[in-house]
């Protein structure tokens, strides 16, 4: 960020000179800051993964959630400020239940989509008001098929077949990449998506952190819903497993 | 009783709180002014090459007759006429507000507004006033998809017609119509339609008289026959029977001189009283 | 004495005889013509049966004013709604934005209407939306002043998975004989055959109605 203290970063509705607007840039560093998450898509469904870093001894277990539910069949996860992306649930919900109530039908998701991230993109438009510290990872099962997009803070949004945002995005982006996503069925990705969890998890910087599974997929009746205990052990369990014979492996290197 | 679960939804568009008042004064006695009502006969009809509209020209207020020679097919754009029953001034203003809009809606698509167009302001403008307009109107004009006639009730709803009446006189007119109306009338047969249409109003209708107005609309051309028949002259008596001078006997003559008076005021006038 | 007669002011009301049903493939609807103020005959060839998407119209009974400004108002609403979605809208959806509509300003509108249409999710379907606003899904529906006389005719005739042709048969007959019993419905009849490729229209003149028993 060479061109920090220009001037041309104390509001959302000023160009810089070369053209960037680095409110929105430095939102996406409040993204970067967060624990990361990840969305696969896979060929039955879609599982969502959560790094939620604890910072407290005194934390309970599943509070802070992540991950939520947006409609019956729709579920979001988000990376970057909590306290931002709960007021984009809350209008995401909003949305969905509004559509039900006009139309008698569950919100498409590409339609939801539409909305939330015309929402986000009005953030970055004003210079009385600051953009959203988040971005936010929308599933969704409809008509026997898995959706998936992705929003910036700056209201761009991608689908996605797998994607990843928040601190070790780059790297959980890779280990995605080694995976046949369209080959597998949740139940498989549940376990790869908390593996990469635990891989990009850095024990150095961030000690303490709760894995957060959620799925929306056939088994789950097209609901989004968080994975079954028994799933989420034993997805739990097969990466720390991993990570004991990654680590078996390195020593043997050495 | 309103909460935040079941919020109390402020009633949509226009109130009509006063209306249901003012009915309800009228019917404990306090009677209201009577508006100027075009008792009326209009009609129009779709013939060859355009469409005609017709009208009789009284105008009522109660049983009197207010304007024995008005206007009742009204101008809204260059290939447009309206021709307008109810309350005189409901469908003078009603048409003359669509007018307007339609001529900037002109100016601003660079095209000869469509007949549909119009149709749909009015019916819209009426449904929200839920008939307290009363305006009842017969539209016709020619435009790109060719002659087109609706007529337009006091409500909002509309139809789309190859021929339609409408006021008072209605029912006289339909009659006409349905026994003499065809596809694909000539100009002159079609004239002579709508004249004999406004006729059977003007003479079996209390509410209409006076004189047949015709419109006549084509592709590019419009004529406004004002006064085109007066249905109804006074016919020329056979004998005149006016007296002729000193008929009449002068029995006896007195003349008398008209006094001078003067009056003169005197003292200034009281003051005015102010308490 | 009031010169202007008293149904220039009335509402005007489509004493009326409608009916939907489904067929194999599809859905028929089918109205009389007849559109009355008090007892004139505003209109004796109303079309009831209004477009509101290429695949769903609505069958129209009850204030004229109103039941025109709905379907205008709902086709608006499902037009924006497709070009956002990119994709025709299902009929229930338009149905429901009916319902919406009827029940929200229940007080003040007077429509009794029925929503057919044809869709890629569920085929050809018949929504039913009476005065006060509920929403019902039926295989087969009539609505209007006329329908008392022929609910009976209706039950023992319609049968599920008719052919296209019977189907229409069926509509033609149960209007007729709505038409013959009811003094606000009449004229001629009109039918609206819908299936995946669009809209049939047809019209069967006042003497080429089927008839009945007459002394």
């Amino acid at each position: 960020m060479s061109s920090i203290g220009t001037g041309y970063d104390l509001s959302a509705s000023q160009f810089s000179p070369d053209g960037r607007v680095f409110q929105v840039e430095y939102a996406m560093k409040a993204v970067e800051n967060s624990g990361t998450v990840i969305g696969l898509k896979g060929s039955d469904g879609i599982v969502l993964a959560a790094e939620k870093l604890i910072l407290s001894k005194l934390h309970e277990p599943s509070t802070n959630q992540r991950i939520f539910n947006i409609d019956q069949h729709i579920g979001m996860a988000f990376s970057g400020l909590i306290a931002d992306a709960r007021q984009i649930v809350q209008i995401a919900r909003r949305e969905a239940a509004e559509y039900r109530q006009q139309y008698r039908l569950s919100i498409p998701l590409k339609y939801l989509n539409d909305r939330v991230s015309m929402y986000m993109h009005a953030y970055t438009l004003y210079s009385a008001i600051r953009p959203y510290g988040c971005s936010v990872i929308l599933s969704g099962y409809e008509n026997g098929e898995p959706v998936m997009y992705t929003i910036d803070p700056s209201g761009v949004s991608y689908g996605n077949l797998g994607c990843a945002t928040g601190k070790a995005k780059q790297s959980a982006k890779t280990e995605i990449e080694k995976l046949k996503l369209s080959q597998m069925p949740c139940r498989e990705l549940v376990k790869e998506a908390a593996k990469i969890i635990y891989l990009v998890h850095d024990e150095l910087k961030d000690k303490n952190f709760e894995l957060e599974l959620s799925w929306v997929c056939k088994d789950s009746n097209g609901h989004h819903q968080r994975v079954p205990e028994n799933v989420y052990q034993e997805a739990e369990k097969a990466a720390k497993q991993a990570m004991e014979a990654d680590s078996e492996s390195d020593n043997e290197d050495m | 009783m309103s909460s935040i679960l079941c919020p109390e939804i402020p009633s949509p568009g226009f109130s009509f709180e006063n209306c249901r008042r003012n009915a309800m004064l009228e019917v404990k006695g306090h009677a209201m002014p009577k508006a100027q009502k075009t008792g009326t006969t209009i009609v129009g009809i779709i013939y060859k090459d355009g469409v005609i509209l017709g009208a009789d020209t009284r105008a009522t207020e109660d049983t009197t007759v207010a304007d024995k020679n008005c206007e009742k097919i009204h101008y809204l754009a260059p290939n447009m006429y309206c021709c307008g029953a109810g309350t005189a001034a409901d469908t003078e203003m009603t048409t003359q507000m669509v007018a307007s809009q339609l001529e900037l809606h002109r100016l601003y698509t660079n095209r000869v507004v469509r007949v549909a167009t119009a149709n749909q302001m009015l019916k819209q403008y009426l449904f929200r006033y839920q008939g307290y307009i009363g305006a009842a109107l017969v539209l016709g004009g020619v435009d790109s998809t060719g002659p087109n006639l609706y007529c337009i009730y006091p409500h909002g709803s509309t139809d789309k017609l190859p021929y339609t009446t409408m006021g008072s006189g209605s029912l006289a007119a339909m009659a006409v119509f349905e026994s003499r109306w065809k596809p694909d009338l000539e100009e002159a047969e079609g004239i002579k339609l709508v004249r004999d249409a406004i006729a059977a109003g003007i003479f079996n209708d209390l509410g209409s008289g006076s004189n047949v107005d015709v419109c006549v609309i084509k592709k590019g051309s419009v004529d406004y026959k004002r006064t085109y028949d007066e249905a109804n002259i006074k016919g020329q008596k056979q004998n005149s029977y006016k007296y002729p001078r000193g008929v009449t006997d002068v029995l006896s003559t007195k003349v008398v001189d008209i006094e001078e008076v003067s009056v003169r005021v005197i003292g200034a006038p009281e003051d005015m009283e102010i308490a | 004495m009031e010169l202007a007669n008293d149904w220039m002011n009335a509402a005007h009301s489509t004493g009326t005889s409608i009916m939907a049903a489904t067929f194999d493939g599809g859905v028929v609807v089918g109205a009389d013509s007849r559109t009355t103020t008090g007892a004139y005959i505003a209109n004796r060839v109303t079309d009831k049966l209004t477009k509101v998407t290429d695949h769903i119209y609505c069958c129209r009974s009850g204030s004229a004013a109103d039941t025109q400004a709905i379907a205008d108002i709902v086709g608006y609403h499902l037009e924006f709604h497709s070009m956002e979605l990119g994709e025709e809208p299902l009929v229930e959806v338009g149905a429901n934005v009916f319902k919406e509509l009827c029940y929200n300003y229940r007080d003040s509108l007077s429509a009794g209407i029925l929503v057919a249409g044809w869709d890629k999710k569920h085929g050809g379907q018949i929504y039913s939306i009476p005065i006060g606003g509920m929403c019902v899904k039926q295989s087969v529906s009539i609505g209007g002043s006329g329908s008392s006389y022929v609910y009976g005719y209706v039950d023992s005739n319609y049968k599920l998975n008719m052919t296209k042709d019977e189907c229409v048969k069926f509509v033609i007959t149960t209007l007729a004989l709505a038409m013959s019993r009811d003094g606000s419905s009449g004229g001629v009849v009109r039918v609206g055959i819908i299936t995946e490729k669009g809209v049939e229209r047809k019209v069967v003149l006042g003497d080429e109605l089927p008839k009945f028993f007459e002394e």
